[in-house]
């Protein structure tokens, strides 16, 4: 059987499979938001700086910088840059000074923000601004503020910390979450596990069980409602099949009756013996053709507790007139005790009888043909014939298989039906050679205890 | 002796009852369950032989009823329901014997003439097989018309043996019917009868012969004519 994909892994991997793109996606979109969001934080910080300046300038149109800002533009090493335009074109401030000349032939300023790219200057920095109308004491004034490129790494670094921070949770997020659905998967799956194991007990013998529905998932819950009515249906096709065999029993023997009875009612010569030979092996197929339709059809009731003695007795008790007129005795060396088995009674007694009969059939006149029950849960029976060649005991088994030698009686059924009886009783037939010659069928019972816990069979 | 014949396939009856005919008995033959049921209760039959499947019931309620009412006349349950339960369900209803279709006419004669000699049976008196006679009030018993002298126990033992002729008698049977309780009873015992018996019936050229069943019992069949 090739593996079927497991619905259980398919839908891991599935899941695997997108939460890591998904884990990707966001990642990137964090990413992006956070610079994207640095970006902006810059830009409003610039904005802030152009009013914070305008706010600076004197009704003269003079910046008077507080002293602590004033020394902090002025550093040479400071990243900030800035220069103030009057609406006439008359600089009013720029650090550094060189600034204020480049902007001087700049496009005039609007109330929305500019941004602006620059790297004119002497240390050759890239620097990144805006320029925008601010009013002030001294009218609208131009101001261009921009910081060297480097100047928002605090930003980026604080917010590249913090991507990271969410990434190393992302995998993290992604392996919790895939064991939470194995699990989820696992618990989902039990139910069905279980219905499993009671469809696993549907057979021919238990054609009443049906699949329960409790606690399944409801997506399953249709196909077990199907396969439940598939059940139903297949019920009524045994029972029917039941029927059937019922019915054939009657209305095959009824007229079998008539013949066998009307024979017996005429007056004997050797043409009319052979005729009562044929009818009489034709009671007999018609007997074990109705033995395999019953047991292909009903269930065998093998709970009871059988002594094997009594079958075996009982069989003996039925064939020996039967073996005596053949010319062949029959004997029953019974276990010195009860043997109890599980088992059905009339089923065991009906693999004897088989057995009794072709023994009786393959012996040469005058000889026993030997039933022994042994305490270990066996029933053993013994000719004194020409055996079973190792070729043949495979196939001697098999339904209407029949030897080389064509003249042995039966339709080659009786065999089939005692394994069949055996392996619904959890046993098996063995055929070997007896000694001194001969063959040894054995039926080899399994070793149930018997319900009241008494005597049972050893190992 | 009349017996009652309970059946609906009419070949069968036909067949059964001209070979019960040959055997001298008077036959009565009736196909449904209510005119059955009329006829056990005003006729005292000897025996009688109930085929199940009935077109107007089932031969097993009938059965039922019969024994209900007391009435105890030997029933042979002749029946083509092989199906281990009705076995057991037969027997269980008060049926005194079984035979499934298709029968030997031999045997259904044997067993109802065993039923007949049951004791209270209407063939209480005499026992045949082949050229045996056996007297059972006189406790006579003689090989054509020689008298054959037997002990006690073998006596006992060839009235059993032919009550059930054809058929097994087994072993603890025997000993249950020869021995009572306080009876110390040696193993070899019924062996060692049924010896001397077989040797009595061959010296006065009997026809029958007691078979030994090994770990079962005995059978005592018709030797060959």
């Amino acid at each position: 059987m090739n593996t079927a994909p497991s619905l259980q892994r398919r839908l891991v991997v599935r899941l695997a499979a997108l939460f890591i793109a998904g884990a990707a996606v966001l990642a990137g979109f964090l990413a992006w938001r956070a610079y994207d969001t640095a970006d902006s934080l810059s830009d409003r910080e610039l904005s802030l700086r152009a009013a914070d300046l305008a706010r600076y300038v004197t009704a003269d149109a003079r910046l008077a910088l507080p002293e602590t800002l004033r020394k902090a533009y002025a550093d040479p090493a400071s990243s900030d840059i800035f220069a103030i335009r009057r609406a006439d074109g008359g600089i009013v401030a720029a650090s550094p000074p060189v600034f204020g000349q480049i902007v001087q032939h700049w496009a005039p300023t609007t109330e929305h923000a500019a941004y602006f790219r620059f790297d004119g200057l002497a240390d050759a920095r890239d620097y990144y601004g805006l320029g925008l109308t601010v009013d002030s004491l001294a009218g609208p004034l131009s101001i261009w503020v921009a910081r060297a490129a480097g100047a928002t790494a605090l930003v980026h670094s604080f917010l590249e910390e913090f991507v990271f921070d969410i990434a190393w949770v992302i995998p993290l997020f992604v392996l919790l979450t895939l064991a939470v659905a194995v699990l989820a998967i696992r618990s989902t799956l039990k139910p069905i596990r279980d219905v499993s194991r009671v469809a696993a007990s549907v057979g021919p013998a238990s054609t009443s069980v049906r699949l329960p529905t409790a606690n399944l998932p409801a997506e399953i819950v249709p196909l077990v409602g199907a396969v439940n009515r598939a059940l139903d249906r297949l019920e009524q096709g045994f029972a029917v099949q039941r029927e059937f065999t019922a019915n054939a029993a009657h209305e095959l023997r009824t007229p079998l009756a008539i013949v066998t009875a009307a024979l017996d009612g005429m007056n004997p010569d050797a043409e009319l013996d052979k005729l009562k030979a044929d009818v009489a092996r034709m009671n007999r197929l018609v007997e074990q053709l109705l033995s395999v339709a019953r047991l292909d059809a009903v269930a065998l009731d093998v709970s009871a507790d059988v002594d094997l003695n009594e079958p075996a007795k009982d069989v003996i008790v039925s064939l020996a007139p039967w073996a005596v007129a053949q010319g062949r005795a029959i004997g029953l060396t019974a276990a010195g005790r009860p043997v109890m088995v599980r088992g059905n009674s009339f089923a065991i007694a009906d693999a004897v009888r088989n057995l009794v009969e072709n023994a009786v059939a393959h012996s040469p006149p005058g000889a026993e043909v030997t039933v022994a029950v042994h305490e270990v849960g066996r029933i053993s029976v013994t000719d004194r014939g020409p055996g079973v060649t190792k070729e043949d005991r495979g196939r001697i088994f098999e339904r209407f298989w029949r030897g080389a030698d064509a003249r042995s009686p039966g339709a080659g059924l009786g065999l089939p039906i005692v394994a069949e009886i055996m392996r619904a009783h959890g046993g098996r037939v063995t055929v070997e050679d007896a000694s001194p010659g001969g063959a040894v069928f054995t039926l080899v019972f399994s070793l149930w205890p018997a319900s009241d816990g008494a005597l049972r069979p050893l190992a | 002796m009349r017996l009652l014949l309970v059946e609906d396939e009419a070949r069968i009856a036909e067949l059964v009852r001209a070979a019960l005919l040959r055997d001298g008995f008077v036959v009565d033959v009736i196909g449904l369950c209510a005119d059955a049921r009329e006829a056990l209760a005003t006729t005292p039959y000897d025996a009688t032989i109930l085929d199940l499947g009935l077109p107007d019931g089932d031969g097993l309620r009938l059965l039922k009823e019969l024994r209900g009412t007391g009435n105890s006349v030997p029933v042979l349950v002749l029946t083509a329901r092989d199906a281990v339960e009705h076995r057991v369900a037969g027997l269980d209803a008060g049926a005194d014997d079984y035979l499934i279709k298709p029968f030997a006419m031999a045997e259904l004669m044997a067993r109802i003439k065993a039923l007949l000699r049951r004791p209270g049976g209407a063939l209480g008196t005499t026992l045949k097989a082949g050229n045996v006679v056996f007297d059972t009030i006189g406790r006579d018993v003689r090989v054509g018309d020689r008298g054959l002298v037997l002990t006690r126990r073998e006596i006992a033992i060839l009235e059993h043996l032919m009550r059930r002729a054809g058929r097994v008698v087994p072993k603890t049977l025997l000993e249950d019917k020869l021995y009572g309780i306080d009876d110390e009873l040696e193993s070899n015992a019924i062996p060692v009868h049924v010896h001397h018996l077989r040797r009595k019936l061959a010296d006065h050229a009997a026809t029958i012969e007691i078979h030994t069943v090994r770990g079962v019992g005995y059978l005592l069949v018709d030797g060959k004519p």
